[in-house]
């Protein structure tokens, strides 16, 4: 339908009527253009005008013919009503023009955006977009932790009540204790009490409420943020097809550095090459071969397997360890402090080295493709993780929160500590990860070459960070302001090794479906994993005695029934408890609400099914199109090939096929009037 | 237009913001970066037209292997020479821009890859196009063997109607499916 092209040089003067008939074919398409578009709203109109794939010039004339047909329309039925609403509209539109360029000038470091899109393509700039998204996820999680639980506690008491002896040493930056203690750092320095001063503030329920909402919000942005990624790059991707053209496609028009080009064309040169060989040679392989390769595969999962639950279980042993040097010797001396830095060291040291160990695999793993390889790498690293903070979770719930009298501090502590060392760790590792490899790349053995930016493990490695965040919510709320500097800094830092130390990556293409890849991983294991540890907390567990906004209650949760038995007392609120009892409290109700989503699920899969059969059966019908077509032409040409007398038909092909994108119609018309001629001629 | 080349009205402005995908800052870029190219006398020009040499000099096309092809397909010259006016130039980030739609930038792909203008994509654009993403040079190219298998392959996977060709909406079917395209098909000034 929109599918006019523009045809620069369309003149040569063979065939007076085609010409005429094309031109005339082309008129009409305006005109049915230009009214569909009248009958349009001016929204809708725009956004149609610029989805013409026309040049300026030709849409400015359209337009101006829209216009013009829509005032003579106008004049002749004006109302006050209609000039109006085009008001109301013009000026909703200016506005939306300029939110736009307001937004545009304020994104977050463009120039470096782009000076990294022209130097390393596509698939690396994704890491810096992932790694700004997550910033600015904590600069939101900051803003609304700051603005609903800090802010009113210190306008209310502004003074954090420090016990004399302790004073700032400068060990607490790294270990988050001592001083850090009493700030508004941590859990236990919120007060339980309800604040008045304008009005009346309840800080459980802020602080209740704040957390949960937050978490939602992040779990609903993260599940939009994927769904729309699913959508647009595995539903619709080729399933698994070797893809000539996806390599042809990908080619990345934001490079703009000489080296990167010529380096580019190179790698895409091997890839083709081995996308010819790899097809050639699929089927090669012997049975002996393909129990070697599965025996390879198996030895390497249950080693990377038995790895990842060995750390977890030494990091277990390690925090009992710790814990019995803390029983034996009390008293807050430097050294004590110091120790309890152990633990997040080998926790940081243990991410650090062990995927270093695993990415030596394939050396002996032959995957045959990189992109299961990638997967597979993905996969071990992610079990690691999620062995070291489950272990670390259940120590904190089964051992931490039965030991200490004020246990939320301490675990906010605890997770301050392996914040921070997962920072010192990620600048050490991309100091000797990156400029190291560098070095013995280009200096000591040439063969082993400048090193590529690994996407995968950069990307973990955030993942990681962020879900160090998720968990310290709710121990420590102004965890977030640490993440904030962290990444900042890790922005800087990356480019910087980025640009000195690294060549782009050989391998390109899929670099969209990686991208879902990791938001669905920090969605999966990674967020899902935070916020049922944060639930069970407050769930299940009760609340330090001493400190804390929660002090005194059984669980956290309590605290809306708390706040509901206040409710009831205050008419003409009636209806939030009643919502409470019967919604929220009643197992009814979610057991109604999850048949009803599985209902819905089935009829979407059925619907699903459906379309598939019917995407098969269109494409047969498209064949079929096609087979029709050349058959007719085939039939042309040998009608044309019998009257010697008209030698222009090829020609005239050349020069309908042109016209092609246009509309088979015209196509369809200029060869009827052609076997019209035939027939004329034959008689 | 009455406008001189040095300063868009307040009116342009807002009916370039209409009739392309651009901001009013990409805009205003572009403007400021299209006067850099003119030269003196041109300024005072409107609808000033610089020729293509000079618009390949911009850092952004300059290394593109498609460069030649990106100004043939947008210039609205006459002589087919690539040259761009104001429009054009528009015309051409306006399609590369981060806000354009799918079946746009795979309409101009399309066009971009065609290299004899003649509305499909045959054996000869294909292989053109390959030589022109791994490099012309005769070490770099495929050889014939393997150009042959590899248009195979390019066919087989997309030409659906079986003519032999590659035609706008087999090539827009295959770009739809191949998400990196849309991220990757992109200048911004």
């Amino acid at each position: 339908m929109r599918r006019m092209s523009m045809f620069p040089g369309s003149d040569p003067s063979n065939l007076a009527f085609t010409e005429d008939a094309i031109r005339h074919e082309m008129e009409n398409e305006e005109q049915n253009l230009v009214k569909k578009l009248v009958a349009l709203s001016t929204r809708e109109r725009i956004r149609d005008i610029r989805d013409l794939p026309m040049s300026c010039e030709e849409k400015k004339h359209i337009r101006s013919q829209v216009l013009a047909f829509k005032s003579a329309k106008q004049s002749r039925q004006f109302t006050c009503f209609t000039d109006c609403s085009e008001n109301v509209s013009l000026f909703f539109r200016r506005c939306g023009y300029s939110i736009r360029s307001v937004r545009q000038t304020l994104e977050l470091w463009q120039g470096i955006m782009k000076e990294i899109g022209g130097k390393f393509g596509t698939s690396v700039l994704s890491y810096f977009l992932f790694l700004k998204w997550l910033l600015m996820f904590n600069i939101f999680s900051f803003l609304v932790n700051f603005g609903f639980i800090t802010i009113p506690l210190l306008v209310y008491d502004p003074l954090p009540s420090i016990p004399p002896n302790v004073s700032f040493r400068g060990l607490e930056i790294l270990t988050g204790a001592g001083y850090f203690n009493y700030t508004v750092m941590y859990y236990g320095s919120y007060s339980n009490e309800t604040l008045v001063g304008l009005v009346e503030y309840n800080m459980q329920l802020a602080y209740f409420f704040t957390i949960a909402v937050y978490m939602v919000l992040c779990g609903i942005a993260l599940i939009l943020s994927m769904a729309s990624s699913f959508k647009t790059n595995y539903v619709l991707a080729a399933p698994a097809s070797s893809g000539a053209w996806q390599l042809l496609c990908s080619w990345d028009f934001n490079i703009t550095n000489e080296r990167a080009v010529r380096q580019r064309k190179n790698n895409l040169r091997v890839q083709l090459k081995e996308s010819l060989s790899e097809k050639a040679q699929r089927e090669l392989l012997t049975l002996s071969e393909k129990l070697k390769h599965f025996g390879v595969y198996l030895g390497c999962w249950l080693l990377s397997t038995g790895l990842a639950v060995g750390c977890g279980a030494s990091i277990y042993y390690l925090c009992q360890y710790e814990q019995q040097r803390a029983g034996d010797a009390a008293g807050r001396s430097l050294l004590r402090e110091a120790e309890t830095l152990l633990v997040p060291f080998v926790v940081s040291l243990m991410n650090l080295v062990v995927p270093l160990f695993y990415s030596l695999f394939y050396k002996f793993e032959h995957y045959s493709s990189q992109r299961r390889q990638i997967y597979a790498l993905v996969v071990r690293n992610v079990l690691l993780r999620m062995s070291i903070l489950a272990v670390l979770c259940y120590y904190w719930m089964n051992v931490v929160a039965r030991t200490y009298s004020c246990w939320e501090s301490v675990v906010g502590q605890a997770l301050y500590r392996l914040v921070i060392f997962d920072f010192l760790f990620l600048m050490l590792g991309s100091f000797f990860g990156e400029f190291l490899s560098k070095v013995i790349g280009t200096t000591l053995l040439p063969s082993l070459g400048v090193p590529e930016f690994d996407i995968a493990r950069n990307v973990l490695e955030l993942i990681y960070a962020q879900t160090l965040a998720w968990i310290g919510i709710y121990f420590s709320p102004l965890l977030p302001a640490i993440q904030i500097v962290k990444f900042f800094i890790l922005f800087y830092l990356k480019k910087v090794s980025l640009t000195q130390n690294c060549q782009p990556p050989r391998r390109t293409g899929r670099a969209a479906q990686m991208q879902t890849t990791f938001i669905a991983l920090l969605f999966f294991p990674f967020f899902v994993g935070a916020l049922s540890m944060v639930a069970y907390t407050a769930w299940r567990l009760t609340p330090s005695e001493q400190c804390g906004p929660f002090r005194g209650l059984n669980n956290t949760f309590s605290v809306v029934g708390v706040w509901m038995d206040d409710l009831e007392e205050i008419p003409g609120s009636q209806w939030v408890v009643w919502i409470y009892q019967n919604v929220i409290r009643s197992e009814i109700f979610y057991f109604l609400i999850t048949l009803i989503i599985l209902v819905i699920i089935y009829m979407f899969w059925q619907v699903t099914k459906g379309r598939k059969e019917l995407i098969c059966l269109l494409k047969q019908q498209i064949v079929n199109e096609g087979k029709d077509k050349s058959f007719l032409l085939d039939k042309l040409q040998n009608l044309q090939k019998s009257q010697p007398n008209k030698p222009k038909l090829k020609n005239q092909k050349r020069h309908t096929g042109r016209r092609s994108g246009t509309s088979a119609l015209i196509q369809a018309m200029l060869a009827r009037q052609q076997a019209q001629n035939e027939y004329d001629d034959g008689y | 237009m009455g406008t001189t080349a040095s300063q868009l009205g307040k009116d342009l402005l807002s009916e370039y913001q209409e009739l392309t995908f651009l901001t009013k800052q990409e805009i205003l870029l572009a403007h400021k970066r299209f006067t850099e190219l003119l030269t003196k006398d041109e300024k005072d020009l409107p609808n000033a037209r610089v020729p293509m040499e000079r618009i390949l000099t911009l850092q952004e096309l300059k290394s593109n292997p498609f460069r030649k092809r990106i100004c043939n397909v947008f210039s609205t010259s006459e002589q087919k020479d690539g040259s761009l006016t104001f429009e054009d130039f528009l015309d051409l980030l306006s399609a590369f821009s981060d806000s354009a739609t799918l079946e746009i930038k795979s309409h101009y792909a399309f066009r971009i890859f065609d290299f004899d203008d003649d509305g499909t994509l045959d054996c000869g654009d294909l292989e053109k196009l390959v030589n022109c993403l791994t490099g012309e040079t005769d070490d770099t190219r495929l050889t014939a063997e393997e150009m042959r298998q590899l248009i195979n392959n390019i066919l087989e996977e997309s030409d659906i109607d079986k003519d032999g060709t590659v035609n706008l909406s087999e090539f827009q079917h295959v770009i739809s499916r191949s998400p990196d395209f849309v991220s990757s098909f992109k200048i911004v000034l």
